[in-house]
């Protein structure tokens, strides 16, 4: 039998790399290279290329499972599915729609992410909401206030038009690989790259300047450097007056963020601020990279609109070359967002508070009525677990119980839920708190679209067959809702692609015949629109097209060091890892590369603790301790420490404090303290 | 045809290490060092042009075919003089010799094709160019850019 090429997009973050997968005798046996991918040309970073180790892993879950006891029995679909609609219909009716939740994910395809927000509305409940609040939830606040669109504004490969990259927050060269090539070719015609970061990562190898600021005071320093190019005068005065309002409060808000004050805050020096800030206003065109630096912080939602004002006052936006870039994590967290599993948006970002979306959902999905308002967040539903408010939970693809903040508080939530169904590929940790466990398929085992963080809707195709019985999310879905009495008769992806393309204006056409060659990027209102690389090229979406700049100022983070936790713990990934880590853990060639969990410590601190790179050390914060080898490296200064968070051990020392508005937790700042095991 | 490495441009995140492993059914040719705590290096057969590898073969298993230095399976005894012979330690001995093969049967090495920062190349042009390009900006700036 001959051996297949089946396209397919990258599982891993959201670059959105294409590449094929060679099935023979309907098993997957090998990758080959996609050159004429847009945004990777074929390449492929540690994580793709050890993408197929994940699908004939022996810890695949391949039948449904039931709690029995202390283990797990072997169910029947038939039987785990009347369980499942059983376990959430009976709080459903007792305490009313909004006592069960439902988390998408961001790993499943815009088509199943659709159908999960559809069954929760449609059941009436609020409370839908995904992975997306603890990673980019302030850039959907942000961006959506400020720019009036929340994603990329410029394609990735775009970034080689730049004349300046700034990135902040972001260890790009790790999470988003490819995208240093793009730099890279920048460079080669002259751009200069900034990187602002409290470690010096592999990114800051590329950077001409590097700006190494205290964790936390990100807003003091984008004010800084607003500060800078105000007072030099080095803002486009012809972009502000047509395309902005609110410039005066900013200049009068950032009057006081001196380059020497900023320096005392952030401990950068303040000539490399000033000219971090010539390089970035001068510029021709200069873009701005950002990730989870910025916004896994209280202040997130400062920070963003702060990288949007930056932005604003210096005209960089709606050319080639220039733009906002959030850097999101997951293949399709952008296209969940899209999807509205969000607890504040309906699909399209349409308020979930504005009963004009309600009137509009209740009559495209011909039901009675969808619930008005916001619900709760996935780290809300987590609390209201705890608090007995919320009964019954759904969650589809998601570790919670690794992810989110202070992880022995989530897991004690967990189990205090009267039904908790979890629907994954591996029995995660969340999965192991569930009463049923249903198999799912993972990417290359089902068909549909992925939407990548450049806005890019690419169609994945089925390359072989799921393992045992496991199904593809999307049947599962559609069978648990009709068991709770929801009309869902959707045979494949295509179909609920379909109605996407009726009720999400941005999607309107990108119809499935024409995402062949290599998809197409959103907006794209209709079936001869050629979609929309670069947005804001023709003004905003706000009245006479202006943008919104929101002045913000600095605020400490939740934690600081103290004489009891001397040191700042800030988080973060390595290349080899992906997240919570419940794929790559178990991927042979990417965990022999990085197998347990460490943290860098600075070697002055190192000497004071008496610790030798290699030691185990205990990590301390007030929520939790753990265990993890001491790696000593100058990439850190004096008093900070950093711990990646793909292992279980990590997200017990994280901080639960959020952001007021997009409510993601502080995971890049805790208080702790380390000491020699002996 | 060797692979051209820009030193420069290695990100460390060590996806030419996969790649190898992976077409070469779980045995690769290439590791990438750290040196300090951000530079990085992919390292691997550099196909010298006299390459002691092929001299200390005494069954001629290791041999120079054009600019490649390749490799006969049916030859090899599995002695390890090559891997001994080897200055840069990227032939190794597991039974029988392995070493980087260009991938053979594959237009492109994996390792090229897969690099995501563009760091491994084939053309030497395009390698030098980029050397050139460098040392003129140092010229005029002064200092690494």
């Amino acid at each position: 039998m001959p051996q297949v090429l089946v396209p397919t997009v990258c599982p891993y973050c959201a670059a959105g790399c294409g590449f094929f997968i060679a099935v023979e005798k309907e098993r997957a046996l090998g990758i080959e290279y996609m050159p004429e991918h847009p945004a990777s040309e074929g390449s492929l970073c540690s994580k793709g290329n050890a993408a197929l180790e994940i699908l004939y892993h022996p810890d695949r879950l391949r039948t449904p499972l039931k709690r029995h006891g202390d283990g797990w029995a072997r169910i029947t679909w038939e039987e785990a599915l009347d369980l499942t609609a059983r376990g959430l219909g009976g709080p459903l009716k007792k305490y009313g729609p909004n006592s069960i939740g439902f988390f998408a994910s961001s790993k499943c395809t815009n088509e199943e992410n659709y159908l999960i927000e559809k069954l929760a509305r449609v059941l009436g409940s609020k409370n839908v909401d995904g992975c997306a609040r603890l990673c980019h939830a302030p850039s959907v606040v942000g961006l959506n206030r400020t720019l009036g669109a929340a994603g990329m504004t410029n394609p990735i490969k775009d970034l080689a038009n730049s004349k300046c990259i700034f990135v902040i927050g972001s260890n790009l060269a790790e999470n988003h690989p490819i995208l240093s090539r793009w730099i890279h070719r920048a460079k080669d015609s002259g751009a200069v790259v900034i990187v602002a970061d409290p470690r010096m990562t592999h990114t800051a190898w590329m950077a001409d300047v590097f700006l190494q600021l205290k964790p936390g005071t990100d807003v003091a320093l984008l004010n800084g450097l607003i500060h800078v190019i105000i007072k030099e005068g080095l803002i486009d005065r012809e972009y502000v007056a047509k395309w902005t309002r609110g410039y005066e409060e900013l200049a009068e808000s950032v009057r006081d963020y001196t380059p020497e004050k900023v320096a005392e805050i952030t401990g950068i020096l303040a000539g490399d601020i000033v000219r971090a800030a010539r390089s970035y206003a001068i510029s021709p065109a200069s873009v701005i990279l950002y990730s989870m630096g910025i916004t896994q912080h209280t202040t997130g939602t400062d920070n963003v609109q702060a990288i949007a004002n930056l932005a604003l006052i210096c005209g960089h936006l709606g050319r080639e070359g220039t733009g906002v870039m959030p850097l999101r994590g997951q293949n399709n967290v952008q296209g969940a967002c899209d999807m509205g599993a969000l607890a504040d948006f309906y699909p399209g970002y349409r308020k979930a508070d504005d009963p004009e979306t309600i009137e509009y959902f209740r009559a495209a999905w011909g039901v009675d009525s969808v619930p008005l308002g916001r619900g709760l967040t996935a780290t809300e539903m987590i609390d209201k677990a705890g608090t007995g408010e919320i009964k019954a939970i759904y969650i589809v693809g998601e570790d919670p119980a690794n992810s989110d903040p202070c992880s022995q508080n989530v897991r004690a939530a967990l189990d205090n839920l009267e039904f908790l169904v979890v629907q994954d590929i591996f029995m995660t940790a969340t999965a192991q708190l569930a009463d049923v466990v249903l198999p799912a398929a993972a990417w290359a085992e089902k068909e549909g679209t992925y939407t990548s963080t450049e806005r890019r809707v690419q169609w994945s195709a089925k390359a072989i067959e799921p393992p045992g019985s496991a199904r593809c999310d999307l049947d599962i879905i559609c069978e648990i809702a009709k068991r709770l009495g929801a009309q869902f008769n959707y045979p494949d992806a295509a179909s609920v692609l379909a109605e996407i393309n009726r009720v999400v204006p941005q999607y309107g056409g990108i119809t499935r015949p024409r995402l062949d060659d290599f998809g197409l990027i959103w907006p794209c209102p209709n079936l001869n629109h050629p979609g929309t690389p670069i947005l804001h090229t023709q003004g905003f979406k706000f009245s006479e097209g202006r943008a919104t700049i929101v002045p913000v100022s600095y605020k400490p983070a939740a934690e600081d060091s103290s004489w009891d936790y001397p040191f700042i713990l800030t988080t973060g990934r390595v290349a080899v890892h992906h997240n919570a880590g419940s794929m790559t853990r178990r991927s042979p060639s990417l965990l022999e590369r990085e197998p347990n969990l460490f943290v860098e410590i600075n070697p002055f601190d190192a000497l004071r603790l008496k610790v030798a790179d290699g030691d185990e050390v205990t990590v301390t914060t007030p929520r939790g301790e753990t265990v993890a080898y001491a790696r000593i490296t100058e990439r850190l200064k004096k008093g900070v420490a950093f711990m990646p968070f793909h292992f279980p051990g990590t997200n017990i020392l994280t901080s639960e404090v959020r952001d007021p508005e997009a409510m993601i937790p502080e995971f890049k700042v805790s208080a702790c303290k380390i000491t020699r095991r002996d | 045809m060797p692979v051209y490495v820009d030193i420069s441009r290695c990100i460390g995140c060590r996806s030419c290490e996969v790649a190898c492993k992976r077409v070469h059914g779980g045995s690769g040719h290439v590791n990438v060092h750290f040196a300090g705590d951000n530079a990085s290096v992919p390292v691997f057969c550099h196909h010298c042009e006299e390459a002691s590898c092929t001299m200390a073969c005494f069954t001629q298993a290791l041999h120079k075919v054009g600019e490649r230095t390749a490799f006969d399976v049916e030859k090899c005894t599995g002695c390890g003089l090559c891997r001994l012979a080897c200055p840069f330690g990227v032939v190794w001995t597991d039974k029988i010799a392995h070493k980087c093969d260009l991938c053979e049967g594959r237009e492109t090495p994996a390792c090229v094709l897969t690099c995501p920062a563009n760091a491994l190349s084939l053309d030497f042009e395009l390698a030098s160019r980029r050397a050139r390009a460098r040392a003129a900006l140092v010229a005029a700036h002064g200092g690494r850019r």
